[in-house]
């Protein structure tokens, strides 16, 4: 299927470290959903199962397909995501105040997912070519209106955590096609300037609960504050090796809520230990720089901006999860990529990565 | 297509990509030692919280030892019964557990909510009971809704039993949670918060025995406060078996013939060769079910504001003028200091003048003799003698046979009577004592005060032949060897008196039951009962003409001390009735309690009262 010349060219190491962690995530889904009262899973395993296969075939197709052709074709690929995301906003599956679901029979597609990668793609076409001037305003603007369209689709669905998750692969891209640090610094000012604006009028009650919580996870032991105490505990309570595959308290006993989806990492800490955190976490920096090192060997600019703006995405996403699991950052329904459960995480996730290997393989052909 | 991937761009983007790459590792770097710090530098904190989260620790409330009756009979035991509780700690809002709870157990959201701001200071991981004693249907109601009502347990709990409800509530007393002043003042491990302990009467005076050691069971909980396992159980240690010298039927007299009096008051119904006690009363009583689950405030507070004080134990806490019945102690001590002998003769003309002052009789009994005095209770010839007596010897006399001091009964909080002395009048007014008192004291009249309990020593002591017994209550208790009889005579102690001083005593106490006296309505043929009654002032003559409005029953109290058969007492006691006006009437209850003692002695069948007492009262038993 693949041209026999670029067969090589795989990464199989990128590819094992993905395969690899999204294996432990399988071990650590089924530790997060077994009940040991009565000694049996949810049903979360194989549906996992079936998007982790689902996810490998379209990543392959992912890797397959020149990049190229679909950087020539990203126009559509836009299109479509905007009428999906749009079609969840009015049609999608309506759970608990919010609809963030396609229902597929099967399992539910989560078209916000697949955001971060059509970004990608998008912005990649939108700064790659021949620069002939100094970057303006308008190109800024036209990388910023990219984004904000989805963006405030996904914000309306209400999913905050999802569309955040746009904002580092847009940024990613930007200051590799040249965007100045200073006007950085201007819009982190301005954003800062802005915050109490946002903070009145651009959260949801629940969402400043949280953020309140964090700041102060103690004062509402029992309410907001809880996940976040029970976060720190369920990692800490871990120590150096763990307490055993299975044989974590707090999350076999339900102390700490959507162990499987959200805090699939603090399982592993309490279950595996500071040694299993260290194993991943060293995984998962590998699968990142690893795919850094595909931008640098890309042929082409599109190319480079494309696994930069993917592999940002992936990172910020790691980061985020990461530092919430050990209850150090507020909580948002963001999950961990290839560990989390979640089907739209997952095939959006490998499909990404079919794409980074995309790039890799592909840059020696012209 | 080769894009113009300029040199320079390459430069810059190697650059950047070496930064992001670095600032990535460099996050992960922080982040790793962010997971150090928790899982290693505070990994003990975060493993206790995680234990604390799961590890429950629940105590298992030990039952209290069984007490039995002198023949064996179940006088306290324990029932299981059933109490929702919740364990705050599980619930996140509180009000609305509240709110779902009183709606499906039909309890009013006010009654929980008050209990549970009553208990705060119950930690909140240990469960606090809102419904104690919950009937099934609550059980089943709350069991039904057990996913809404995370954190409502219902726990199984033994609970202490009293079958026969108020009978001789003083005496067992009450058990309740241990109080802070408890806690601090104990020694015993067993007495931790939150563990139940006697707090009044038997219970709380053997304690010790009838205390469990509670046990503990340690549990898995999850997230919903559920048990999922168990890891290890200490059994609790039932409290061992008392048994007390108490006798069910006599007890059960005593209660019936009060209630047939209509009065409040007292009785105490020794066995004169060995202090054991038979019978112990105080009326009113309470139920001392009330509190084995802790009172609620409602019938702790009409207990304590109600104006006859069913808390007290009047037996050992009422402190009452003795009236006629110290003759006896006057009649003893005249006798054994040699002043007079049975012969010596007062003549009554209703009265005698001592110290220029006239001091009544109820009557005009004409020349008598000491037999005679006592028998028709002449104040003159008591006059007389007191007159002759010197107030420490009275004094002396009273303490001997029991009168002043402590019975040394085994209950708590027995109350000290009173036997004036010179030593006494001064420390307490400053002034001398002053000869004219004694008359009056000679009857039982003054700064005079005795409780029930040593009244019915006194009487003990005379029909004994001078043997001051220590009331008793504790018979045995049963260790891992079985019964161990307890053994209490080395506390008796020995009053000399001359034999001939004992056998006037007894014929002149016969007499007033046996032939003219005020104590006809406490004989039984051929038991040859002794007895004395006397009247209690409840205020002076002319405090009594200044009070008009009523509103204070100022009846005199009745009481009658007696002892049977004569020659040979197996029974002594004493009846306190209050406000009855005229001890007289107290010695139909007495005679009950001898009638149904010697019925059982003879295996008779136990006689049963025929109706109200002869000058029945049932003013007070109304709280009027």
């Amino acid at each position: 299927m693949i041209d026999s010349r670029l067969r090589p060219h795989i990464d199989w190491v990128l590819l094992s470290a993905v395969v690899v962690l999204a294996l432990i995530g399988l071990v650590m889904i089924y530790s997060a959903t077994y009940d040991p009262t009565t000694e049996t899973i949810g049903p979360q395993l194989s549906r996992q199962l079936l998007a982790l296969a689902i996810g490998l075939a379209a990543g392959f197709v992912c890797l397959l397909v020149d990049y190229r052709v679909m950087t020539d074709n990203v126009g559509l690929i836009y299109v479509g995501l905007l009428a999906l995301l749009v079609y969840t906003l009015f049609f999608g599956l309506e759970v608990s105040g919010s609809r963030r679901w396609i229902n597929l029979g099967m399992f539910n597609l989560q078209p916000s997912e697949f955001g971060k990668i059509v970004i990608a793609l998008v912005l990649a076409v939108v700064y790659s070519g021949e620069r002939t001037r100094d970057r303006r305003i308008q190109d800024w603007a036209t990388g910023a209106a990219v984004v904000a369209i989805p963006f405030l689709v996904i914000t309306r669905q209400p999913d905050l955590g999802t569309a955040v998750t746009l904002l580092p692969v847009c940024g990613a891209i930007m200051i590799f096609a040249g965007f100045r640090l200073k006007f950085l610094a201007v819009l982190a000012v301005v954003g800062v300037l802005l915050s109490p604006v946002a903070w009145t009028y651009g959260l949801e009650d629940y969402q400043r609960t949280r953020i309140a919580s964090f700041l102060d996870p103690d004062q509402d032991p029992r309410g907001a504050g809880y996940q976040q105490i029970q976060a720190r505990v369920t990692v800490g309570s871990g120590g150096l090796t763990g307490k055993g595959y299975l044989q974590g308290t707090q999350s076999q006993y339900n102390f700490l809520p959507v162990a499987h989806n959200d805090f699939i990492f603090s399982v592993l800490a309490e279950e595996q230990g500071f040694l299993g955190v260290l194993f991943v976490m060293g995984l998962y920096l590998f699968v990142i720089l690893r795919s850094l090192d595909a931008a640098r060997v890309a042929k082409d600019q599109v190319g480079m901006f494309l696994v930069v703006g993917i592999t940002a995405g992936f990172a910020f996403q790691v980061i985020y999860n990461v530092t919430m699991s050990a209850g150090l950052a507020p909580v948002k329904g963001l999950t961990l990529p290839l560990l989390s459960y979640g089907g739209s995480s997952v095939i959006a996730t490998l499909m990404g990565f079919g794409l980074i290997l995309n790039v890799r393989m592909r840059r020696f052909i012209n | 297509m080769y894009d113009g991937f300029a040199s320079v761009n390459r430069d810059r983007n190697r650059k950047l990509l070496m930064v992001f790459s670095v600032g990535i590792a460099f996050v992960f770097f922080v982040l790793v030692v962010s997971f150090w710090n928790f899982q290693i530098g505070q990994h003990l904190r975060f493993l206790e919280m995680a234990e604390n989260n799961h590890l429950r620790t629940l105590r298992l409330r030990a039952p209290r030892g069984v007490v039995f009756d002198r023949d064996g009979r179940v006088l306290v035991e324990n029932r299981y019964s059933l109490n929702i509780s919740l364990v705050r700690e599980r619930i996140e809002d509180l009000d609305e557990a509240l709110a779902i709870l009183g709606r499906v157990t039909s309890v009013p959201f006010q009654s929980l909510h008050d209990e549970v701001a009553r208990n705060s200071t119950v930690p909140d991981y240990r469960a606090l009971t809102v419904i104690p004693d919950a009937s099934l249907a609550q059980v089943a109601a709350v069991t039904l809704r057990r996913l809404e009502l995370p954190g409502v347990v219902v726990e199984q709990v033994p609970t202490r039993y009293y079958p026969s409800d108020s009978l001789a509530s003083h005496l067992f007393g009450y058990v309740g949670e241990a109080t802070d002043e408890q806690l601090d003042a104990t020694t015993d491990p067993r007495v931790r918060s939150g563990a139940i302990v006697g707090q009044s009467g038997v219970e709380q005076r053997y304690n010790e025995f009838l205390m469990g050691d509670d046990g503990e069971r340690h549990v898995m909980v999850n997230s919903i406060g559920r048990e999922v396992e168990m890891i290890d159980e200490v059994p609790p240690g039932a409290g061992r078996q008392i048994q007390l010298t108490l006798d069910y039927d006599l007890q059960r007299a005593a209660e019936s013939a009060f209630q047939a009096g209509g009065y409040t008051g007292s009785v105490v119904v020794l066995d004169p060769r060995s202090g054991d006690v038979l019978s112990l009363l105080s009326v009113p009583g309470y139920d001392p079910n009330d509190f084995a689950l802790g009172i609620d405030s409602d019938t702790w507070k009409s207990l304590n504001s109600d104006t006859r004080l069913p808390l007290q134990n009047r037996a050992l806490q009422g402190r009452y003028p003795p009236g006629s019945t110290f003759k006896i102690v006057v009649a003893a001590a005249a006798l054994e200091e040699g002043l007079i002998t049975s012969d010596f003769k007062v003549s009554c003309r209703g009265g005698a003048t001592f110290f220029n002052r006239f001091f009544r009789c109820h009557s005009v009994h004409g020349t008598v003799g000491l037999e005679e005095a006592i028998e028709k209770s002449c104040n003159t010839y008591f006059y007389t003698i007191g007159n002759m007596l010197d107030v420490d010897v009275i004094n002396q006399w009273s303490q001997s046979l029991g009168l002043g001091v402590m019975s040394g009964i085994d209950l708590p909080h027995e109350a000290q009577g009173l036997v004036p002395s010179r030593d006494w009048k001064r420390k307490r007014f400053g002034e001398p004592w002053y000869p004219g008192e004694t008359i009056s004291l000679a009857i039982g009249q003054g700064a005079l005060a005795v409780t029930p309990v040593s009244l019915a020593v006194m009487m003990a002591t005379v029909a004994n032949g001078g043997t001051r017994i220590t009331p008793r209550l504790l018979k045995a208790v049963r260790d891992d060897n079985g019964w161990r009889e307890i053994d209490s005579s080395q506390t008796f102690e020995t009053v000399e008196m001359l034999p001939t001083t004992i056998e006037t005593l007894r014929r002149a106490l016969w007499m007033v039951v046996n032939h003219e006296g005020t104590g006809g309505l406490a004989r039984i043929e051929g038991r040859d009962v002794i007895g004395k009654s006397g009247t209690a002032q409840v205020v002076s003559l002319t405090g009594r003409a200044s009070a008009q409005d009523g509103a204070i029953d100022f009846r005199d109290h009745g009481w009658f001390v007696f002892a049977a058969p004569k020659d040979d007492p197996q029974i002594a006691g004493v009846v306190f009735a209050e406000h009855a006006d005229h001890g007289y009437l107290a010695a139909p209850i007495a005679r009950h309690i001898m009638a149904t003692f010697f019925a059982k002695q003879n295996r008779e069948p136990l006689p049963v009262l025929p109706g109200p007492l002869p000058g029945a009262s049932f003013v007070d038993a109304d709280g009027q």
